[in-house]
C-alpha cells in the first residue's frame, strides 16, 4: 500500500508489531505486567475497548496495561476526548498531557495503536476495535501517559535554536525575501511533540548520543534560515558520528510526522552540506 | 492540598521505567525495509565466507569440490543459496535507494512508498530471474 500522507491510517497492516517476545530486551523495573478491566456502565451503548498503559511512581509497582470500556456515544469523536472521558467518569487517577486539544501545542503526543500521533487530531474511528494506548517510545516514564521530556529539550538545546549574528543589528528587524522565507517553509512548523523522535529506532539504539529527527529538523531550519550567520559553527556542533550520522534513513520520522513535515528531508539536507563543505 | 512550593524537586536523571519500543511500534514499510537491509548485508558478508569455501573446494580438487558441490546441490544447500541470492538483490536494490537519498532525492512520502515497493518487487524478480537463468545453465 502506497502511503501519500502521515495522516493515513492503513486499512490493515500484516503486522501488528514486530515479532518479539512482548518484554523483550526489557529491564525488570520497566517490564509490562497485566492490569485490571474497567467495565464500561450498565447503560452505554457503543462500547469500544482501550487498552491503556498505565505507571504509578507511588505504589513501587511495575507499569501495567489496564484495559477500559468505554461508551463511544457518550464521549466526544477523538483519542483525546476518549482519554478525558475516562478520567472525568472511570478512573480520576488516569495521567496525561493535554492542552489545545487542536494539534499546535504537541502536548498530547502519544503511541497510538503503535504509532505516534497526537491524541487530539487522531479520530476513534481510525483507531483498532480493541486499541493501544502508550507513553511515547523509549522514554523514562514520571507517570501513565506522561514522559519525562528533559533529555530530549537538553538536546535540542544543544543546537541552540536561537537567531545568531555577528553583523550589528539593523534599525529595524533583519529583512528576508519571500523566496529566502520560504527555505523554512515546513520546518518553523514543527511543534516539537516528538512523535519523531521516539518513533525512531536510532533514536531507540542511540537516545544517549544521538540527537534524533525532531532535534536535527530544528538544526537544520536555522542552517537555511537567511538572517543567521553562524552556519559554519552550526554545521561543526553536528559533524560528528553519533549526533548526526546515527541517523540511517529509516525515515519513520516523516511516517509519523503528525503535522505533515519531514524530518528526514532535513537531515538529509544537514548531511548534503557538509558534504558540499568539504569538497 | 500542597502547593507546589511544598513539592520535592524533581530528579536530576528520572527513575521511572522506560517505555516499550521495538516491542509495540508498529512494523512500516519505512522501518522494515531498513532492518531487512542490515540484516541482509550481515547475511551477505556470511555467504562470502562460504563463497571463498566453494572456491576453494574447487582449487583443491575434484574430490572436495564434488562433495562441496553435492553440499549445495542438497534441498537445504538449494533454500540457503535461494535466501542468499535474494539478500543480494534487496542489498544491492536498497543500496541503490539509498544513493538517491544521499544525492537528496525521494523524501516526499509517496516517493518513500514506491521506491520501497520497487525495492521489494525488484529484489523478487531479480531473484527468479537469477534462479531461471542458472538453471538452464
Amino acid at each position: 500500500m502506497i502511503i501519500r500522507s502521515s495522516s493515513q491510517v492503513p486499512r490493515k497492516s500484516l503486522l501488528e508489531r514486530f515479532p518479539v517476545p512482548r518484554n523483550f530486551g526489557v529491564s525488570p523495573r520497566s517490564r509490562i505486567v497485566p492490569g485490571r478491566t474497567w467495565p464500561a456502565p450498565e447503560d452505554a451503548t457503543r462500547v469500544q475497548t482501550f487498552d491503556i498503559y498505565r505507571f504509578d511512581p507511588e505504589s513501587g509497582g511495575n507499569p501495567r496495561i489496564d484495559s477500559f470500556e468505554v461508551d463511544l456515544d457518550d464521549c466526544g469523536p477523538m483519542v483525546l476526548d476518549v482519554l478525558i472521558w475516562i478520567k472525568n467518569k472511570v478512573d480520576s487517577t488516569l495521567t496525561f498531557r493535554r492542552s489545545c486539544r487542536e494539534g499546535v501545542c504537541g502536548s498530547c503526543a502519544m503511541n497510538i495503536d503503535g504509532t505516534n500521533w497526537l491524541a487530539c487530531t487522531r479520530f476513534v474511528a481510525e483507531t483498532r476495535k480493541r486499541a493501544t494506548i502508550y507513553p511515547l517510545n523509549n522514554m523514562r516514564i514520571l507517570k501513565d501517559l506522561v514522559p519525562d521530556l528533559r533529555h530530549v529539550f537538553a538536546q535540542y538545546n544543544l543546537i541552540e535554536p536561537w537567531l545568531k549574528t555577528r553583523t550589528p543589528a539593523p534599525e529595524k528587524e533583519r529583512l528576508q525575501s519571500p523566496a529566502e522565507r520560504q527555505e523554512i517553509d515546513g520546518y518553523w512548523e514543527c511543534i516539537l511533540c516528538f512523535c519523531c523522535t521516539s518513533g525512531c529506532p536510532s533514536h531507540w539504539w542511540n537516545a544517549d548520543r544521538f540527537l534524533g529527527p525532531a532535534v536535527l529538523l530544528q538544526a537544520w531550519r536555522w542552517l537555511v534560515d537567511s538572517r543567521d550567520e553562524a552556519r559554519g559553527e552550526r554545521l561543526d556542533e553536528l559533524e560528528d558520528p553519533f549526533r548526526l550520522y546515527r541517523c540511517h534513513t529509516i525515515l519513520n520520522c516523516t511516517r509519523t510526522c503528525p503535522k505533515g513535515l519531514n524530518p528526514g528531508k532535513a537531515i538529509g539536507g544537514i548531511k548534503k552540506l557538509l558534504l558540499e563543505r568539504k569538497t | 492540598m500542597t502547593s507546589t512550593a511544598d513539592r520535592p524537586p524533581a530528579p536530576e536523571h528520572s527513575s521511572g521505567p522506560l517505555s516499550p519500543h521495538l516491542q509495540i511500534y508498529r512494523p512500516q514499510l519505512t522501518s522494515v525495509l531498513s532492518f531487512a537491509h542490515r540484516l541482509s548485508g550481515i547475511a551477505l558478508s556470511v555467504y562470502s565466507v562460504v563463497l571463498v569455501a566453494w572456491l576453494m573446494a574447487a582449487a583443491a580438487g575434484s574430490g572436495p569440490f564434488s562433495s562441496m558441490q553435492a553440499v549445495m546441490q542438497s534441498l537445504g544447500g538449494q533454500v540457503l543459496l535461494g535466501a542468499g541470492v535474494f539478500c543480494f538483490f534487496l542489498h544491492l536494490c536498497g543500496g541503490i535507494r539509498h544513493l538517491f537519498w544521499d544525492a537528496g532525492y525521494g523524501f516526499e512520502l509517496t516517493n518513500i512508498y514506491v521506491s520501497g515497493w520497487a525495492v521489494v518487487a525488484a529484489s523478487v524478480a531479480l531473484t527468479a530471474l537469477a534462479w531461471l537463468a542458472s538453471s538452464k545453465m
